[in-house]
């Protein structure tokens, strides 16, 4: 469903002149497959999720979602995909019927389709009793349910997701949780970043962990246990980084 | 461009606006109310300083050197005199609205009018007193004559009689034209410039911008659903300013037009002409809002970058109020003046059609221009992205 080829994605700085945010990233996330991207900051992990979203252009190598090239045709891809971020805000002025619809109606939905994918999202994610309350006035559980609503509004096949948990309580991130999982029981390919190191455990299939804008390791959690000799998926990462835990200079 | 896609944006960004209280104060309250309101002081303030003025200038001074005759000829004409030996200190100490001394100058008598020319009193005193006082000199040259034997008609070989052939119609039009067109285009920035830091700098604020940019809506899509509801604000604005204009002339008096109560300039199709003439200022004004905003981080950045915009405005707003200067082939391409001008010409009912269409051609071709340079920045990953 989504195959990145050697992406490469170089920003020019004034201070840090030309600065590789991706540096040849490849990997291939399936169908029914909850696919991980790990690493530190400034990894280049959110550039990477960008570039598959087209919302930042490669500067070299392509990628290409459910088979169309998001070179060639970004506004086919963008119809394939449903986009979230921790910290991506939402229509506060609108309400979140509003905000689907308008969502839906950007997917080209309209009429009887329209109205029976809102009852089925609104109903399926418990929004109907403050689908009409702006936005603003809800709480962050209720946001939290708006903003994965409008991921799925167009039901895409794939999914890439920011940190989606990031900045949310425990049940608010068990909802992401759940929603990943039945989303990759309907067969989508669920592409996600997280820093959290139980929650990509828990859910991916497999894991591509990412620093200084390369792949520097990829598989199963079994493979990356072997590869690393570790357990624990935190402990892994760290191997994988070259950084050990306990070390001297080491992440806490 | 899908014109649906930019449609389903339109329809979103002006539902935004309307339940933003910033932009409806921008947009409605301030062209509704704050003209009549700031009319209606002006109005009442300038109707008290002519009451003022009117009731201060009767109170003058003489010298009495200048005899008892001229203080009762002054007298009968309706000033109060007061006695001064210094006039013009009198009137520099703002004693007396006006004063009169004698000297002799050349071996003749010589009269001199103090006034402080900026007294409103003082200078109506000043010229009352003269008009006085050349009455008297003629009442004197004639009294002369008389025993001369020569006919007093020498002093009248021909009269003169001054006549305006403009209409009523045309002199309101030209007072309120020139008012109007430049307050009404300046209004039209400032009630774009809210919704356009909203939907610009405002959503990269809010972070919604991300959600929109991973939607099926294209780059120029979402432009022009911005730039129109920008546009949409901008016409909004500028047909309530019109409006609450025309009814403060109307009802409000300012001193310069006695009563324009039957003055009624807003009829169909000069309410028509001016929507047309204005129209592509909504649009320029909505992409070069949009345009610039795009750059701002956030709202308060964005109103800070909007301002010299505004100043820009105002240049070849106020210098199409001017009088005397005319749309010429030339200055029909100059963009705020020629629609200053063209607005001012239709109210006065000179319009020309030939510079009307080239003035909201121009017009048009600078939306156009601004509305590609808005979608050229919103394509650029560096001015999205600023962090």
């Amino acid at each position: 469903m989504i195959q990145a080829d050697y992406l490469a994605k170089h920003f020019k700085d004034r201070k840090r002149g030309t600065f590789k945010a991706l540096d040849g990233v490849s990997f291939e996330a399936r169908a029914g497959e909850v696919f991980g991207l790990l690493g530190p900051n400034g990894a280049g992990k959110t550039t990477t999720l960008r570039v598959l979203a087209t919302v930042l252009k490669p500067t070299g190598g392509t990628a290409r979602i459910g088979g169309v090239d998001i070179l060639r045709d970004p506004g086919r891809v963008r119809r394939q995909i449903g986009f979230t971020s921790g910290d991506m805000g939402q229509y506060g002025r609108l309400t979140p019927l509003e905000a689907l619809s308008f969502f839906a109606r950007l997917n080209g939905l309209e009429g009887k389709s329209l109205r029976s994918r809102l009852d089925d999202v609104i109903g399926r994610f418990g929004i109907a009793s403050y689908a009409n309350t702006k936005i603003d006035k809800l709480s962050t559980g209720m946001k939290q349910k708006v903003a994965i609503a409008r991921t799925v509004i167009h039901d895409p096949p794939v999914l890439i997701l920011d940190e989606p948990s990031s900045g949310l309580d425990v049940p608010a991130s068990r909802l992401i949780e759940e929603f990943i999982l039945s989303a990759k029981q309907t067969g989508k390919c669920i592409l996600f970043s997280t820093h959290i190191m139980e929650e990509a455990e828990y859910l991916c299939d497999r894991i591509a962990v990412v620093n200084r804008g390369r792949v520097t390791a990829m598989g199963t959690m079994d493979e990356l246990r072997s590869l690393t000799g570790k357990q624990r998926l935190r402990e892994v990462f760290l191997a994988l980084l070259g950084i050990e835990e306990n070390a001297p200079g080491a992440v806490a | 461009m899908s014109a649906k896609i930019a449609s389903v944006i339109y329809r979103k960004e002006m539902l935004e606006l309307l339940r933003d209280r910033r932009t409806l104060i921008s947009m409605v309250l301030v062209p509704l109310f704050a003209l009549p309101i700031l009319f209606g002081v002006m109005s009442l303030v300038l109707e008290w300083q002519q009451k003022e003025a009117e009731r201060d200038s009767y109170i003058v001074a003489v010298n009495p050197a200048c005899g008892k005759m001229m203080e009762t000829v002054l007298a009968a004409a309706g000033f109060r005199i007061k006695p001064a030996a210094q006039a013009r200190r009198a009137v520099e100490s703002k004693a007396v609205a006006a004063a009169l001394d004698v000297t002799v100058a050349n071996g003749s008598k010589q009269y001199v009018v103090y006034s402080d020319r900026t007294r409103p009193s003082s200078s109506i005193a000043g010229e009352r007193m003269s008009v006085t006082l050349a009455a008297m000199k003629e009442v004197s040259v004639r009294q002369s004559l008389r025993g001369t034997g020569i006919s007093e008609q020498v002093l009248t070989p021909f009269t003169v009689r001054a006549v305006n052939v403009a209409s009523e119609r045309k002199m309101n039009g030209l007072l309120l034209g020139s008012s109007l067109a430049y307050l009404v285009v300046l209004l039209m920035f400032t009630g774009a410039m809210y919704p356009a830091v909203d939907t610009a700098a405002g959503e990269k604020e809010r972070r919604t911008l991300e959600a929109l940019l991973c939607s099926p809506a294209g780059r120029d899509e979402i432009v022009l659903g911005k730039v129109l509801a920008c546009a949409t604000a901008s016409l909004l604005t500028a047909v309530l300013a019109m409006a609450s204009l025309v009814y403060s002339y109307r009802y409000m008096r300012f001193g310069i037009v006695p009563d324009a109560t039957n003055f009624n300039p807003l009829d169909p199709r000069t309410f028509s002409l001016i929507l047309l003439s204005v129209a592509p200022i909504s649009v320029l004004a909505g992409s070069l809002m949009v345009a610039v905003s795009l750059f701002a981080k956030s709202y308060k950045e964005g109103q800070s970058y909007l301002t010299p915009l505004l100043m820009a405005v105002l240049f070849p707003a106020v210098l199409g109020t001017l009088p005397g200067l005319e749309l010429t082939p030339a200055l029909a391409l100059v963009p705020i003046f020629n629609v200053c001008q063209i607005v001012k010409e239709i109210f006065v009912g000179t319009f020309s059609p030939a510079a009307f269409a080239t003035a909201c051609a121009a017009n048009l071709t600078y939306a156009t221009l601004a509305f590609l340079a808005a979608t050229r920045i919103f394509r650029s990953e560096g001015v999205l992205f600023r962090v």
